[in-house]
């Protein structure tokens, strides 16, 4: 926002409104600003970092700043917090996020006016404030800002030193593994690397975003109970009666809220999957699948089909990473997607149901025939749930699925995704979430898409 | 985008509000403090989460004594309806009231209306009162949807009578333990407070206060081992409300007896504690011996 552009009048009016009165020196209007644009860069880094922000919420936050100050950080920490959040479980997002933007509001509060601060964008991310920064640096800044498990392991040493037992084991690691050196350049302070211990982060990002789709993804019933149209309920019909004299007037109906997924893998094990794909992402993330979801299965495929559902129920990270491994050395070659995924229909054709999710990790490269890629989709959307697409290509921000598999696909998916690491498949999670197997998701969706590489990691 | 309406709190101070606490006998954290007084001089709703027992409903309470305001509760249960909640028509008045006229008065006045705690909480006089509502998240969805404009806008339609508003909004505290999630739209109408188990140091000052009888030694030792108890895997792990309970047991028990607690007498008065049978067996010789050492070292640490 600019703080000399149009919003300047509706400033004023506000303060009328609310029959304060509000100095109109160019100081004042300057901190005014500043407030203001650091609050809405607040709020949109914490939607970016997946906190439901009420709609509202802004403006209440800037009311609640006004009534407590700016004296006291705990209390604004407070004060914000009440306003901003309504989930504990978003508490410790909103601290990691409030330190930046206290620091960032304090500093531009200074006698000396608004510290000087590159362009954060307008997605919101709270870029951190850097004395030295100039116009062309944030991208290579924000790229080492090593923070995510996705940076490239050159710049990212968390990527780079987390080991594929680490990010695929999810039974105690032992002592050693617990901790990981990580390093990365200090975005406000020297442009040294600076190192420290910590836990492993990889794996956290990943049980998160994991966890994230599987909330997204819940098809088969649970045990509780919910509003829905299955059966009559009884008990509430009883009890609404009362207030009628004990005439039944209405009809409430529940039924059993879904809370297990029940899903089948398609991986393309070809080697142009293999080679831009993060394997141990990919192993980790079928791993989490076989053993979290109450029902999956895996099906390797290059240029036929391959159920590996009991190599990932080992104990071992060695073992999925074997099966996967044979299958490129047995098959490794072009991808038959299609030829593969009738195969399977024909073969196993109770393995789908119409609570079964398919996902299918593939680059869309198809080397058969692309109408045998649509004939075996077209049975299997009809068949299942919905069919989710997850592209390790989608990944670049100007991904267009031009590729003939890819285009011939697309009629019969319910969404294509980007498939590079914990946060692509947290938006999955995301997109699914709010708007469900049949809503508008995809890549097109992705807020990220479109901003650099470094921030798409950032945020 | 509702308007803002005038509160009768606007001006409540940070101080007022601390003194307030303190003559209630209720120990607030600063973020209780500060999310309160919010919540007063905005006018907002303070939608209260935590876990059974840290002291969300006696929260509103106190605020009620403390203005000296009527206490308005509306306890949520599966199947609430607007009727229980709202208002509701008295029928039989009604149908005697049209056997008995000659001429057509209108039966649907405010003669045949029969307020339920939402409606008594918008018309209230002054001070407004507070409204509880509690444990939200035991109602229906259906039901929050009928919250939404009284919460945003303090108000009720009611179709025979017209719109009833509120001169002054009354202080809201709604509660939810989160055994469901609660819908966005009734999120955003609130003020968020999540209110965490106490600290050892804070039970310790609720216990000083709420239960004055007991030894000050002694009430370390209780908190010490509620806290000890805490890390164990209980089923229903005890909150501050049954720590006070188990409190006012053992006081009433020991009479002006300061000694350390024996563990027969732990053992004996658990049951304040602890609210399953699972988790009282689970005290075994083993644990009950953990605790009183914890209690043994918190003791001494405040014994000189």
């Amino acid at each position: 926002m600019n703080p000399d552009g149009a919003n300047r009048d509706d400033r004023s009016s506000n303060g009328q409104d609310r029959g304060v009165t509000v100095p109109d020196v160019p100081a004042f209007r300057a901190a005014r600003d500043h407030v203001r644009d650091e609050l809405v860069r607040f709020v949109r880094a914490l939607r970016r970092a997946d906190v439901a922000v009420p709609a509202n919420a802004g403006p209440t936050a800037a009311r609640a700043l006004v009534e407590v100050g700016f004296d006291d950080e705990a209390t604004a920490r407070t004060a914000l917090r009440a306003c901003l959040i309504s989930d504990a479980e978003d508490m410790s997002t909103f601290d990691r996020k409030f330190s930046e933007f206290w620091r960032r509001l304090t500093a531009g509060l200074d006698l000396d006016g608004p510290a000087p601060r590159w362009d954060d964008g307008p997605e919101g991310t709270l870029a951190p404030m850097h004395e030295n920064a100039t116009d062309d640096e944030p991208e290579t800044n924000a790229s080492e800002t090593a923070d995510h498990p996705d940076a490239d392991p050159e710049t990212n040493p968390v990527a780079a030193s987390a080991t594929l037992d680490a990010v695929v084991a999810d039974s105690e690691p032992d002592v050693d593994a617990d901790t990981v050196e990580r390093s990365w350049v200090s975005p406000t302070g020297r442009r040294t690397r600076v190192s420290e211990s910590v836990g492993i982060g990889p794996v956290d990002w990943l049980a998160t975003a994991f966890d994230k789709l599987t909330r997204g993804l819940a098809t088969l019933r649970g045990r509780r109970w919910r509003p829905g149209d299955e059966r009559a309920d009884v008990r509430r019909s009883l009890r609404s009666s009362i207030g009628t004299g004990g005439t039944i007037v209405s009809l409430p109906r529940r039924d059993r809220e879904p809370d297990a997924v029940r899903a089948v893998w398609f991986v393309d094990v070809s080697r142009s999957v293999l080679d831009t794909i993060d394997r141990s992402f990919l192993l980790g993330t079928l791993r989490r699948a076989r053993t979290e979801w109450r029902d999956c299965r895996i099906v390797l495929f290059d240029e036929s089909a391959r159920d590996v559902s009991e190599a990932f129920d080992e104990s071992t990270a060695a073992a999925a990473l074997d099966a996967l491994d044979r299958a490129e050395t047995e098959w490794g070659g072009g991808t038959r997607i299609g030829e593969s995924l009738a195969d399977f229909l024909a073969d196993t054709p109770g393995a789908f149901d119409r609570r079964t999710v398919v996902f299918v990790v593939s680059d869309g490269l198809e080397t058969g025939d692309a109408d045998a890629l649509e004939g075996a989709l077209a049975p299997l959307s009809r068949r299942t749930a919905g069919i989710v697409w997850l592209n390790p290509l989608a990944v670049a921000s100007k991904y267009e699925p031009r590729a003939d598999g890819m285009a011939s696909a697309l009629p019969f998916i319910d969404g294509l995704f980007a498939f590079g690491g914990p946060n692509d498949l947290a938006e999955v999670g995301r997109q699914l979430r709010r708007h469900g197997l049949g809503g508008r998701i995809g890549y097109e969706y992705d807020p990220r898409r479109g901003v650099s590489e470094a921030r798409r990691n950032d945020v | 985008m509702t308007d803002r309406r005038p509160t009768a709190f606007s001006d409540v101070t940070d101080e007022r509000l601390r003194t307030l606490f303190d003559e209630e006998s209720y120990v607030a954290d600063d973020h209780v403090v500060t999310t309160v007084l919010l919540a007063l001089r905005l006018g907002k709703p303070l939608l209260v989460e935590g876990e059974p027992g840290a002291g969300k409903t006696e929260l509103a309470k106190v605020l009620a004594a403390g203005f000296d305001a009527e206490l308005v509760r509306l306890q949520c249960y599966e199947g609430l309806t607007a009727e229980n909640a709202l208002y509701e028509w008295n029928y039989t008045k009604q149908l005697l009231a049209v056997q008995a006229s000659d001429d057509d008065a209108s039966v649907f006045s405010e003669e045949f209306l029969l307020e339920r705690p939402l409606l008594r909480a918008l018309r209230g006089g002054s001070p407004p009162p507070v409204l509880l509502i509690d444990e939200v998240d035991r109602a229906d969805e259906e039901f929050e949807a009928l919250l939404l404009e009284v919460l945003s806008d303090f108000q009720v339609s009611v179709p025979e009578l017209g719109t009833i508003r509120a001169e002054t909004p009354p202080i809201v505290v709604i509660t939810s333990n989160r055994t469901r999630a609660l819908s966005d739209a009734l999120k955003r109408r609130c003020l968020f407070l999540h209110v965490s188990p106490p600290s050892f140091e804070k039970e310790r000052a609720i216990l000083e206060r709420k239960v004055p009888a007991l030894d000050g030694a002694v009430a370390t030792e209780l908190c010490a081992m509620a806290k000890r108890l805490r890390e164990e895997p209980l089923r229903k792990p005890p909150g501050a409300a049954e720590t006070i309970d188990w409190a006012r047991a053992v006081a009433a028990l020991r009479a002006e007896n300061d000694d350390p607690l024996t563990p027969e007498e732990i053992h004996e008065t658990l049951g304040c504690l602890l609210k399953e049978v699972e988790d009282v067996e689970r005290v075994d010789e083993s644990l009950l011996e953990t605790l009183v050492e914890a209690a043994a070292d918190a003791r001494a640490e405040v014994t000189p």
